[in-house]
């Protein structure tokens, strides 16, 4: 894309955001990467203020101190509460700090392009642009997947699956912004398989203490479906001392619970289209989120579709950033006259 | 030749794709494209009205001064004008069928709310959020819960009765606190409310369906009905000391029928609004069921299930500020319309809002 002398203004930073279930992540046109966790927290009580010293704390340090903080993941399942909970509240502090990462100079204007969740996108799209509006110039807010394949330059006969936490979100391209009905959701995602885990590890080593943030980590370090030849042992306290335990069939049960549902609304949205163009779309299927590093995801996604016919199915090479750089790319191809309306 | 024309194909597309996210967030806004487009159509509006008008008058010239409709009006009038007078004298039998019918009618459904009829004042209103504090209620698979949704929807629609600074409008719980179900209907006699609306959410687990229906006190045989009250009532905090005077208010037909009344009004105006916004209501209609909490007022006394947190599609569209004021606007209006039944100021100005 051509673009104006407006655009390649130094006064202009772009940014792309994707503000994530689990992590959200920032690209900006100053060459800025950087991500945090999807958490914010806020002290409890005055005491809690004085012994952590900041109002609101982010991501994985919100985390270590949960104790003594009111803390909220305000896409959890995909959408924010609006007016029920801090969601609100979060999502401006999570948009306030990644903006402050992107480091934008003194006085210089911000044009940002936010990727969220599809359910977000179709429920939430004032409350988003009120919480992004207050700390840019000029906004848009577009769907995670697009944002993904418009990064990658997929425009087309293409089907984007971003296994995220909260939601799987699945997006057809073809040629033009999708619409409602080229996008689904479902919740068989990350926190579904975290679910899925905890209650097997509960059941297996119902003496040992461990917890949701836990298994979290655990399926985050291991996951897997199918079959790897390496024994997963992790280290749990049993009354208070480390004791070594085997969870490598916990991990494969949870991680393969969600493939069902991830093959039956793949092969449902394919469905929905010319036959001449299901080919197509089967050969170019990708994987983005944070789920798309689940060890074997796209080699079983791929043999399971492969009774419909030849199809080829490929993964983000970054899943952390490829929604942020998508919608960057987006922010950066915008015409200035489109970012003077919004 | 054929990768440039490829290139230029791809960056039509791409520049549609920038166009359509441009337009998709214009709309989120609620603007039009652009200004020049909207002057444009207003323009062409003007110009196409002036015409029409022209192009009317010319062919109608010499017969709009009579038009047809004038003395249709006047053949209708005179017919009326000339309708012989009914009979002052009645038998004495039509005239008791009619007492008995009078009566039939202010004892059942039909008449004016007892409120009107022995010019009782409507002063307190009662708003009774369910659930609360240690009791979530129902959650939905997003992990919305019934007690937060309740609750803001009763404090949206307090703020809408009391901008008619004539109700003193209370609530049983103003945050998220656990309020035993005696406690609230403690609160509400010794407040001496007129009207008591509690306020929940559904659940089917069986089917992804979003259903309204409102209950007032009476028995049911519906085997559904009294798994929901059973759900509705736990943690009462009454005892069975409390049986005699329970049963005692069991008789209370009078309360019985104003709160079928403005059971049936809050549940037509959340219905037909919510057919109308989104479509995906189901009718459930007014049910009896044995709620303790209906039943320990003296006052016309409902609950309504105002949504139903297990369809996915409604449950998004609770944790919206926008929908949650909707139903408390929908509520609203059900009072309302229990309130002003009958009188043709009231009756006349809702209809014209319906046109």
């Amino acid at each position: 894309m051509r673009q104006t002398d407006a655009q390649k203004n130094s006064d202009i930073l772009f940014v792309g955001i994707d503000l994530g279930t689990s992590r959200s992540s920032v690209s900006s046109s100053n060459g800025v990467r950087q991500w945090t966790e999807s958490f914010v927290g806020w002290p409890k009580d005055f005491i809690a203020q004085q012994v952590i010293g900041k109002p609101v704390l982010f991501g994985s340090e919100a985390l270590e101190n949960r104790l003594s903080l009111d803390l909220c993941r305000p896409l959890e399942h995909g959408i924010i509460k609006e007016g029920i909970d801090r969601n609100e509240d979060a999502v401006k502090e999570i948009i306030r700090h990644l903006i402050g990462l992107a480091n934008p100079g003194p006085g210089q204007k911000i044009h940002a392009v936010v990727g969220v969740p599809s359910d977000s996108l179709k429920v939430n799209k004032l409350a988003i642009r009120k919480a992004v509006s207050e700390f840019v110039h000029s906004l848009m807010v577009v769907t995670e997947p697009f944002a993904v394949a418009y990064g990658m330059n997929v425009l087309n006969n293409a089907l984007v699956i971003d296994i995220g936490a909260g939601t799987t979100d699945f997006c057809i391209m073809h040629g033009t912004i999708p619409a409602e009905e080229d996008q689904k959701t479902i919740l068989s995602a990350g926190d579904y398989i975290d679910e899925q885990l905890f209650s097997y590890l509960s059941e297996k080593y119902a003496n040992s203490k461990f917890n949701r943030n836990m298994v979290r980590l655990f399926k985050e370090k291991y996951s897997f479906v199918r079959d790897i030849p390496d024994e997963i042992h992790v280290e749990i306290p049993v009354d208070g001392k480390p004791v070594m335990h085997d969870i490598k069939n916990e991990i494969k049960r949870a991680c393969e619970s969600i493939l069902p549902a991830l093959t039956e609304t793949t092969t449902e949205m394919i469905a929905r289209f010319d036959p001449e163009f299901q080919i197509k779309i089967k050969n170019n299927i990708i994987l983005a989120g944070g789920g798309s590093l689940i060890r074997g995801i796209r080699e079983y996604l791929q043999d399971a579709l492969k009774e419909y016919g030849p199809c080829r199915v490929s993964s983000v090479e970054d899943p952390l950033f490829a929604g942020s750089d998508g919608a960057l790319r987006l922010a950066q191809d915008m015409p200035e006259k489109y970012w003077e309306q919004l | 030749m054929i990768p440039v024309f490829s290139r230029n194909k791809q960056l039509r597309q791409r520049a549609e794709i920038l166009r359509g996210v441009y337009e998709d967030n214009l709309r989120i806004i609620g603007r039009r494209r652009t200004k020049l487009a909207n002057r444009k159509t207003r323009i062409l509006k003007k110009v196409s009205l002036i015409t029409f008008i022209a192009v009317f008058s010319v062919l109608m010239h010499g017969n709009y001064l009579h038009p047809p409709f004038f003395e249709e009006r006047q053949v209708t009038a005179g017919l009326i004008s000339q309708r012989p007078f009914s009979s002052p004298a009645a038998p004495d039998k039509k005239m008791v069928e009619k007492d008995l019918a009078d009566y039939r009618a202010f004892v059942t459904n039909g008449g004016p709310p007892i409120k009107r009829t022995f010019g009782l004042g409507i002063k307190t209103i009662m708003i009774d959020p369910g659930h609360g504090g240690a009791d979530v209620g129902t959650t939905g698979k997003l992990g919305t819960r019934e007690k937060d949704i309740a609750l803001d929807i009763a404090k949206r629609l307090k703020s809408r009765l009391e901008k008619y600074g004539r109700f003193n409008v209370l609530m049983t719980r103003n945050e998220d606190i656990t309020v035993p179900l005696n406690q609230r209907v403690q609160l509400a006699l010794s407040k001496k409310a007129d009207l008591f609306i509690s306020v929940h959410l559904n659940y089917l687990p069986a089917k992804p369906i979003n259903i309204i229906e409102t209950y007032y006190f009476g028995p049911s045989s519906d085997s559904k009905v009294l798994s929901l009250a059973e759900q509705e009532n736990a943690g009462s905090n009454y005892g069975m000391s409390d049986f005699k005077e329970i049963i005692e208010k069991i008789g209370n037909t009078m309360k019985l029928q104003e709160s079928r009344r403005l059971a049936s009004s809050i549940q037509k105006d959340l219905f037909q609004n919510f057919k109308k916004d989104a479509g995906n209501a189901y009718d459930f209609g007014v049910k009896r069921a044995p709620f303790v909490v209906l039943l320990g007022v003296d006052i016309p006394a409902v609950l309504a299930e105002v949504s139903c947190l297990s369809n996915r599609e409604e449950e998004m569209k609770l944790n919206t500020a926008g929908h949650r004021e909707h139903i408390a606007n929908y509520l609203e209006k059900g009072i309302l319309d229990y309130l002003h039944k009958g009188e043709e100021t009231y009756e006349a100005d809702r209809r014209a809002e319906k046109l």
